[in-house]
């Protein structure tokens, strides 16, 4: 049919241009987007900003999750900072493992990666058997671990015994302890590799083969082509890292419980055991939700710090001129 | 940042879980009935399956038409996890194993069930003097509450390798023995066939290590770490203690003993090949070297002294949340484990002496039969002993005492702090039981 042009076309009329408001598409439009968004929001809301909001009331509180809370201020974190023995300790073994992993497993899994990238054959089984300790169940490769590291029995010390090598009480050192988590940590850097990998094959062919022109050596070529190339992903790999460091829980809960001393109560540890876990004794839900701040603004402050100077490290061609 | 959120989610959404069962818990356990029809009693214990199979066959043996008794299934460690999320979602079981810290804890947050005056009152024999006095005096609370009672023993000393103390040319240990007599066989055991210690005392060098060195003090006529774990007015480092820790210090450097941070958690496996000629324990690894029969040729005698036999003594019970449906019912079945359970449990898997004195037969019967008289032996000397001392403060602020012993403590028995730091960590606990009022 046609349609003339003096004819407006049937339907809904659009409104005059210059009257303002929305036509009613728009409104429809608006209306469905905000339902399409409703479940996210209401998601985050509740299971984000409410425990936020609660876990800071908490944490001005004492709270045993049994009877109401009683407020007491900032008791909690004058307790956390002046009197309890524990935080210290627990703060001086999250940072040292943080300094230890973190550089180690970006290290360990840009070599790997670098490996994994070259041609040779076997590489796709070289490369599942490097990332296959990620998808294994974390409990058992740990608990796998406390065994190979039992100074008695484990076969670590059994090793190094037949080479005539010094052996360690591992676990049980406050010395070894630390550097044995971290190891033990280190099992699952397939998962840095594997993320790495992608970032080196995304890395343009012309830039290495330009630089091969030019006559550079190796060294040259990674420091001055690979590493800035991959300096964003380097940088996601950092917050990333030290976020998980920060948190790691489930190496020094089933590997030493903490001990001996406090050499591995990290924080998470320490939050657990007084907010969930004490034996059958009272929790400390108060307590252990100002420890929850305190982490939470350790995070923070890193994340925002790495964020910060970021620029003077990494390379972005997305940089306006 | 997503890692971030990720974890405030997960501790939001535990507390917000916390909040939300505390906020919409029935407020009842999982029995089901009134006062007037059938009732079923739960019971939940820290047992292991076999043991668990034995309760559940004797409790069929108990008969009564309105009360039909459950067992609830619990995984095989991690009970102190379990009975916390339990005790959150007000999903106790009428009956459940609970230590005399958890007792005294949760007794004193009114969340359990006084049976004070039942057991004091009662009719029949089932009352509180056929039980061991001092477990009775330990389940009270500071006002005479009782949350649960006590239902077995738990008495402790040196398990040898008579073996080791062949081959090294030394007397079996008897009861009587001095703590010197104790350290100089260490050091003479150390090093030897595959044993790197002489003696692993983890319960000298963890967390209750100060308490288990209360042994010593009162021994030699001293004063005991605390006057009291339940409802402590003091603790106390006195000449007698230092002493002791002094030795414990020097026997530790010599390498005799195996120092704090000792990886224990197998030591009963290495105690049974032959690797660990002396070790801390309680009488209850006497049902596994039952079971597992080790190759060596051991014993078990009770702790050395210096000049009174002391001990220490505490016992595991069974506890009853306050909203139990049915108090009269859950009483009945309490009475009958305690009375009558024992008999038929005790024989099969001979872990500890019934509170209860009147079933202690069974259990001393069940050892003998097993060749392990060392352990009858011990048991019963410790039983008797004139001097005990508690294990740990149950109070609610124990968890900080053990920062205090691991911040402090420890490294003076790993020559880290010198022994004349005692008396600031015995300050830090005075203060903390002052704040604790």
């Amino acid at each position: 049919m046609a349609v003339t042009a003096s004819a407006p076309p049937r339907g809904r009329r659009k409104k005059a241009p210059g009257r303002g408001g929305m036509s009613r598409n728009a409104g429809s439009d608006t209306r469905a987007a905000y339902l399409f968004i409703a479940p996210a929001i209401i998601g985050f809301t509740v299971f984000v900003v409410y425990p936020l909001i609660r876990s800071f009331y908490l944490s001005l509180t004492k709270y045993n999750g049994l009877t109401d809370p009683v407020f007491v201020g900032f008791d909690n974190f004058r307790r956390l900072f002046t009197v309890d023995p524990a935080f210290w300790p627990s703060l001086r073994a999250t940072g040292y493992l943080v300094v230890l992993y973190v550089p180690l497993s970006l290290a360990i899994g840009l070599a790997l990666a670098m490996f994994c990238n070259q041609r040779f054959a076997g590489v796709r089984i070289v490369r599942t058997l490097a990332y296959l300790p990620v998808v294994l169940p974390a409990v058992a490769t740990i608990t796998l671990w406390k065994f190979m590291l039992n100074p008695q029995v484990g076969l670590v010390n059994t090793i190094l015994e037949k080479l005539h090598l010094p052996t360690s009480s591992w676990l049980g050192s406050s010395t070894m302890s630390m550097p044995s988590i971290v190891l033990v940590m280190l099992w699952g850097v397939g998962g840095t590799m594997i993320i790495f990998l992608a970032a080196l094959q995304a890395v343009p062919t012309e830039l290495y083969e330009a630089a091969k022109v030019d006559g550079a050596g190796s060294a040259s070529v990674f420091f001055r082509i690979t590493l800035p190339m991959i300096s964003p992903i380097m940088l996601l790999q950092v917050i990333l890292q030290t976020t998980a460091a920060l948190q790691t829980f489930n190496q020094p809960k089933i590997l030493t419980g903490g001990g001996p001393g406090f050499s591995t109560n990290v924080l998470m540890l320490s939050i657990y055991n007084n907010g969930f876990s004490n034996l059958g004794r009272i929790p400390q839900l108060g307590y252990a939700s100002a420890q929850v701040w305190v982490l939470f603004v350790i995070i923070i402050a890193v994340i925002a710090l790495t964020a910060k100077f970021s620029s003077l490290w990494t390379y972005s061609d997305n940089t306006p001129d | 940042m997503r890692n971030t959120r990720v974890k405030t989610k997960i501790i939001g959404t535990a507390l917000a879980c916390a909040g939300l069962l505390t906020a919409t818990a029935c407020g009842g356990s999982d029995s089901g009935g009134s006062a007037d029809g059938p009732v079923t009693v739960t019971v939940m214990t820290w047992e292991s399956a076999e043991t668990n199979a034995a309760i559940k066959k004797a409790l069929e043996g108990f008969k009564d038409d309105n009360i039909t008794v459950t067992m609830v299934d619990t995984p095989s460690g991690g009970y102190g996890d379990k009975l916390a999320s339990l005790t959150q979602a007000k999903k106790l079981p009428d009956l459940f194993w609970c230590g005399n810290d958890t007792e005294q804890q949760y007794t004193s947050q009114g969340l359990l069930v006084d049976w004070s005056k039942r057991i004091t009152d009662g009719e029949g024999d089932f009352k509180a003097d056929k039980f061991v006095g001092s477990a009775i005096e330990n389940w009270k609370t500071a006002d005479g509450q009782m949350g649960g009672l006590p239902s077995l023993m738990n008495t402790y000393g040196v398990w040898y390798n008579a073996d080791a103390f062949k081959a090294a040319g030394l007397a079996e240990p008897k009861t009587g023995w001095t703590w010197d007599d104790m350290y100089s066989a260490a050091g003479q055991l150390a090093n030897k066939g595959g044993a790197k210690y002489g003696l692993v005392a983890d319960q000298l060098t963890s967390l209750d290590g100060p308490f288990t060195m209360s042994m010593y003090s009162v021994s030699a006529g001293g004063a005991p770490f605390t006057d009291n774990v339940n409802h402590p007015t003091k603790a106390e480092a006195d000449d007698k203690f230092t002493e002791g820790v002094t030795k414990l210090v020097d026997s530790i450097k010599s390498g005799a003993v195996a120092p704090p941070g000792y990886d224990a958690s197998n030591v009963q496996a290495l105690f049974s090949a032959g690797k660990v000629p002396m070790m801390f324990g309680g009488q209850w690894l006497a049902a596994g070297f039952q079971t597992d029969k080790p190759k060596i040729k051991y014993g078990f005698v009770p702790f050395p002294q210096v000049t009174t036999p002391a001990t220490l003594f505490d016992s595991v019970g069974i506890c009853t949340p306050q909203y139990t449906a049915n108090e009269d019912a859950t009483y009945k079945v309490l009475e009958y484990i305690n009375t009558k359970v024992w008999d038929a449990v005790l024989p099969a898997s001979p872990v500890a002496p019934p509170a209860y004195t009147p079933a202690q037969e069974s259990y001393y019967n069940a050892l003998t039969k097993a060749g392990q008289t060392t352990v009858v032996d011990t048991v019963k000397a410790d039983l008797a002993a004139e001097k005990t001392v508690g294990v740990r403060f149950t109070t609610q602020w124990a968890s900080q005492v053990g920062d205090l012993t691991t911040a402090m403590y420890q490294p003076i028995l790993t020559g880290k702090k010198p022994v004349s730091d005692l008396p600031a960590y015995v300050g830090k606990i005075n203060d903390l039981i002052k704040q604790a009022g």
